[in-house]
């Protein structure tokens, strides 16, 4: 039925926003590849769940949206226990958080838009095709008609994209909508949804949504690597006119708001994530807790956090026993919790941030606070504070934490204070980063080692001890007034998974630019001249060989002009007509 | 040229065309028998009069009454609503008049009414006299066309009309102003635990 539907709806209706994003740059679907209904709500979300307390099984499913789309078993318990606040004390009214968990094995992520998102995007932005997220608007309140005296209820957007900033707004508009009016309002945003254009990076998008147009704009890999301009929102509140709603932000934490409480400690923490040391987050509220874990993750971009993390996490998780374990070390992820019980099961772990105190949610009333000597920990020490015997490699730098104390005194707003630490954490990024990179540069192949009568070169392995060499005369001291063990922090980098990804990710680059520039030596080589008295098989295996770096080439995105790939095809032609017939007819089939 | 965007929405009952208004308005095409629409479709069209060019921001509703508890949040904000009836169903008449008489209660105060009879096409089955209608109009200060989203007569006058109606930019009533978007910008920047729901008005 659903298919019935595309085929005659395609022309009948302009897909509403169709002809409007036209003037926002969206560039519109080939006429060739026809929408199905939900195709493009899978761009942006996998499904929207209703989580609902039920007094015999206790947190149940209640309502997936779209009707056909599938969940796990284990995906619908993860879902379920993390839709709700672990600890129950004190979450009335509405609460707002997130969750991570992992996809159940085989299945198949949706490929259509991948391909273009994964090339312009930022890293950190790409499709995660191992977990879920789940953006949750919870609302608990008095209800006498309920047997149990409270409704108790939860909308949760379950996507692959890590957009933060949208999803939570997307929650908190439509979730008390839904609480109000039931099932309609679900198909009416969701069928909203599905008019939206594919998230398209470099580009502004306008997003209807029940009654609102929201504006965002979509990160691209170009981006000047600044922060983000925060007058958009004044520049807003002028206009007269219900203009669109706009986002500041994709999915950029308010990262000032969130490491208020340990603020003298951001240098360390930011050594911490780099190297994904284990890091427990507990705080008294799902909200503080996954937004401050979301806020640590976030510190060392443009570098994407390559390990694990949990937003939230509860004992009912289905990693519970995995991540918990005292038998083995604790593992280089970082969880939000908010279970008084953690407190005591995780005692072991090295790097423990408190925030507020547990089981007394405070409002706003963050203070300032200090690190905690591990001799305290014995005590299961509930005061808020970093908990850790961890050495910062490098020298605390007190002029950031100064200004960053100024604009408190000064009651600077939280934005200008946020862009301040972002700035400061970039810098301080890009300083260890770019020692790296430039070595990366060295490693490359020369131009002239490119032939076509030879295997494409390939990138020269990372050798950490030929890095830490270049360190001592053009390390990061270059682009940093920090001192300290800078080497020593290299080499627990080289064994953190934010290391590997970075390189694996460096190499796929690099191999993909030598192969492109392999094609073209390959397109530009007179290969009929080459073949003439060669012997068959070489000639039949050059054909092959050729055959298969255009699939490749094809299939893996690789950057080739088209015009390169069809004179590629010409050659191929010419060499398979200069071979006898039987071969020709062997070749073709093949 | 200066530039104004509009919040505009269609309201009325089920089958009147309010689809088939807006298609005609935006893409100059009509189809019998569209399908109907689930909660509200989005659709916006740029309109030059007298040297100023109106973006419509047009949100075109659902009829079906299970949807009518939505309706709220798409003529919220809303500069101008045109609220449908088909002149072949008397029954589509009555529906108007509860949304006129809601739009007057709980729309933005300035918010420019227009009434559509559509199907003005189909004569020979009129059950809905353009006297009756356009009396009514006048009561309620509506501006009223009948218009046929099939021959396209009257369609684009109704979205001119509208836009000489509208007040002039630095008259915008206080209730425009104070629509979703600004008071959700402070909701953004709130407290984490303090926050409240500010669609619900």
């Amino acid at each position: 039925m659903a298919v019935n539907m595309a085929a005659s709806g395609e022309d009948q209706r302009p897909r509403g926003s169709e002809s409007s994003f036209s003037s926002h740059g969206h560039s519109s679907r080939l006429p060739n590849s026809p929408t199905l209904p939900w195709d493009k709500f899978s761009n942006w979300l996998h499904c929207i769940c209703v989580v609902t307390f039920d007094l015999e099984l206790g947190q149940a499913m209640e309502l997936i949206y779209p009707g056909h789309i599938k969940l796990s078993e284990k995906e619908k318990m993860n879902i379920c226990y993390l839709s709700f606040p672990d600890s129950n004390s004190g979450c009335m009214g509405d609460t707002q958080f997130c969750f991570r968990i992992r996809q159940s094995p085989g299945r198949k992520a949706p490929s259509h838009t991948d391909t273009q998102w994964e090339r312009d995007a930022p890293v950190y932005l790409h499709r995660d095709h191992a977990h879920y997220y789940g953006y949750v608007y919870f609302r608990q309140v008095k209800d006498k008609s309920s047997r149990r005296g409270y409704f108790q209820k939860s909308l949760v957007l379950v996507t692959r994209l890590p957009f933060n900033n949208l999803f939570n707004f997307l929650t908190e508009i439509v979730a008390p909508e839904y609480f109000d009016n039931g099932e309609p309002c679900l198909e009416a945003a969701c069928h909203d949804i599905d008019q939206w254009p594919s998230p398209q990076p470099g580009e502004t998008l306008s997003l209807p949504m029940m009654g609102m147009v929201i504006q965002v704009r979509i990160p691209s890999k170009q981006d000047k690597l600044a922060t983000t301009p925060v007058q958009v929102i004044h520049q807003q509140s002028t206009s007269p006119i219900p203009a669109p709603y706009v986002l500041p932000s994709l999915h950029e934490a308010d990262i000032f708001k969130c490491l208020h409480p340990v603020l003298p400690h951001v240098q360390m923490l930011w050594e911490l994530v780099l190297t994904t040391e284990p890091i427990i987050v507990m705080a008294p509220s799902p909200t503080v807790c996954s937004e401050t874990v979301l806020a640590l993750t976030s510190m060392i971009s443009p570098l994407n956090f390559c390990s694990d993390f949990r937003p939230y996490f509860t004992i009912h998780d289905s990693e519970f026993k995995e991540y918990t374990t005292k038998t083995q070390a604790a593992p280089p992820v970082v969880l939000g919790v908010t279970n008084p019980f953690f407190a005591k099961t995780l005692q072991h772990w090295p790097h423990i941030i408190r925030i507020g105190e547990m089981g007394n949610i405070v409002s706003g009333g963050r203070q300032m606070l200090k690190t905690k000597k591990s001799s305290s920990l014995k005590t299961i020490d509930a005061k808020p504070g970093v908990y850790t015997t961890y050495k910062p490699f490098l020298n605390k730098d007190k002029n950031i934490l100064k200004r960053l104390q100024k604009g408190i005194a000064s009651r600077r707003p939280n934005e200008v204070q946020t862009a301040m630490l972002k700035r400061y954490l970039l810098e301080l990024t890009q300083s260890f980063m770019i020692p790296l990179e430039r070595y990366v540069t060295s490693l490359m192949p020369l131009q002239r080692n490119v032939s076509p009568w030879k295997q494409a070169p390939r990138l020269k392995p990372f050798e950490p001890e030929e890095f830490l060499k270049t360190v001592e005369h053009s390390g990061p001291q270059l682009t940093s007034g920090l001192r300290g063990d800078w080497e020593g922090l290299y080499r627990r980098f080289f064994r953190s998974s934010n290391f590997e990804g970075w390189l694996r990710a460096r190499q796929q680059e690099v191999d993909d630019k030598l192969q492109a520039l392999h094609l073209e030596a390959l397109c530009d080589a007179d290969l009929s001249l080459w073949i003439q008295g060669r012997p068959e098989v070489e000639v039949v295996d050059l054909v092959l060989k050729l055959r298969e770096k255009m699939r490749f080439a094809a299939s893996n995105k690789v950057c080739v002009k088209d015009e390169v790939l069809h004179r590629l095809t010409l050659h191929l032609d010419g060499i398979i007509r200069a071979l006898p017939e039987d071969l020709r007819t062997i070749l073709k089939s093949s | 040229m200066s530039m104004r965007e509009i919040k505009l929405c269609l309201l009325g009952d089920s089958g009147v065309g309010k689809s088939s208004l807006v298609v005609r308005f935006v893409t100059d095409t009509f189809t019998a028998n569209l399908e109907s629409t689930i909660g509200a479709s989005f659709m916006s069209k740029t309109l030059v009069v007298n040297d100023t060019s109106y973006k419509f921001q047009i949100w075109d509703t659902a009829g079906q009454e299970k949807y009518r508890g939505l309706a709220p949040m798409y003529y919220r904000g809303a500069a101008a609503a045109i609220v449908v009836y088909d002149i072949t169903r008397e029954g589509s008449f009555q529906t108007l008049k509860d949304w006129i008489r809601e739009l007057k209660q709980y729309g933005a105060d300035n918010i420019v009414l227009a009434i559509a009879g559509n199907k003005c096409d189909m004569e020979d089955l009129r059950e809905v006299s353009t006297r009756m209608a356009s009396d009514y109009a006048e009561e309620n200060n509506a501006i009223f066309l009948e218009t046929s989203a099939k021959t396209a007569h009257n369609v684009a006058q109704m979205f001119t009309l509208i836009t000489q109606r509208l007040p002039s930019e630095s008259l915008l009533p206080q209730g425009l102003t104070d629509s979703g978007s600004i008071q959700l910008q402070k909701r953004v920047s709130a407290s984490a635990s303090g926050k409240k729901s500010c669609c619900k008005q």
